[in-house]
């Protein structure tokens, strides 16, 4: 049985490449996806890769990986500072959560510092990146038949 | 010649052979080394894998050797557990070591932001790039070696 991993973005990561290149990088998010769903398929996953600006939306999709999915790799990207919200959905989640950024949020502006996300995961990664998001499939592929429920 | 990571790691780590992290209660500094030492072998970079006794130790590793390597992964571990000074301290240390444009990421095994944890702070480094990386036990460590090697090949 395969695994199958949500994997969420959060508000403006739709203009990944297109703005602050220094802090994001260069790839879209369209790259970014090709490249999630391509590890995915190397390491056995199969990747679910979404991005909305709506925060009810993001929660929705928590809900919905509640049946689906073994893992959910989030990027809440600004939510990630405010939402109570997308926390709660986080802990109604059973399978494997980890928390993922492209910058390194705690060296930048200090209302980054704060994450609702954080205490409602397993992991965190940050400030790989977008090379981030191969590397957590790549080590999620490893972990979750550990973890997986027969 | 193959790209050498320094790995520091602070005592403290048997502190978490009580973790909760599935398949890795009882894990030890030891065995973290043999997985490093053997994906290293893998991705045939060389390890340099310190442990710390104390911070001085921690501290003058970071300031003075870092140099000679091309990658440096540190956790901070017990330290940052059992001590608020110690994140500071290492902070100025660390700070010299941004200006070598080293590639630098910090990892925890466990989830410092994870409330049972919450004793443990993470280092701040206020000027370059540092990777975070915590919450995978072993894989936390072996994460951050691919991440290095990746970032060391793309520089190149």
């Amino acid at each position: 049985m395969t695994n199958n991993v949500f994997v969420l973005n959060g508000p403006n990561l739709n203009l990944l490449g297109l703005r602050e290149t220094d802090i994001y990088g260069t790839d879209t998010l369209a790259d970014l996806s090709s490249r999630c769903r391509a590890s995915g398929e190397k390491h056995g996953l199969s990747v679910d890769f979404r991005q909305s600006n709506h925060e009810g939306e993001l929660v929705e999709w928590i809900h919905e990986a509640r049946d689906v999915a073994q893992g959910i790799v989030i990027n809440a990207a600004g939510y990630t500072h405010t939402s109570v919200a997308i926390h709660d959905a986080l802990r109604a989640y059973d399978g494997y959560k980890i928390e993922l950024h492209i910058s390194n949020p705690r060296l930048r502006e200090s209302f980054r510092h704060v994450s609702y996300v954080a205490s409602a995961v397993d992991s965190i990664v940050a400030g790989l990146g977008t090379d981030g998001y191969e590397l957590v499939l790549e080590t999620l592929a490893q972990i979750l038949p550990e973890t997986a429920v027969p | 010649m193959q790209p050498r990571i320094l790995i520091i790691t602070g005592t403290g780590l048997d502190d978490l052979g009580d973790c909760d992290w599935n398949g890795h209660k009882g894990l030890t500094s030891e065995l973290i080394r043999e997985a490093c030492q053997q994906l290293c072998d893998d991705l045939r970079v060389d390890m340099d894998f310190r442990q710390a006794d104390d911070q001085e130790k921690m501290i003058r590793w970071i300031a003075k050797d870092s140099e000679k390597f091309d990658g440096l992964i540190i956790s901070p571990a017990g330290y940052s557990r059992a001590s608020t000074e110690a994140p500071g301290v290492c902070q100025s240390a660390l700070q010299d070591v941004a200006k070598l444009e080293l590639p630098v990421i910090e990892v925890h095994v466990n989830n410092i932001y994870r409330n049972s944890d919450r004793t443990a702070q993470p280092l701040r480094e206020p000027e370059g790039e540092m990777g975070f990386i915590c919450g995978f036990g072993m894989h936390s460590y072996l994460m951050a070696i691919k991440a290095i090697v990746k970032r060391i090949s793309s520089n190149s």
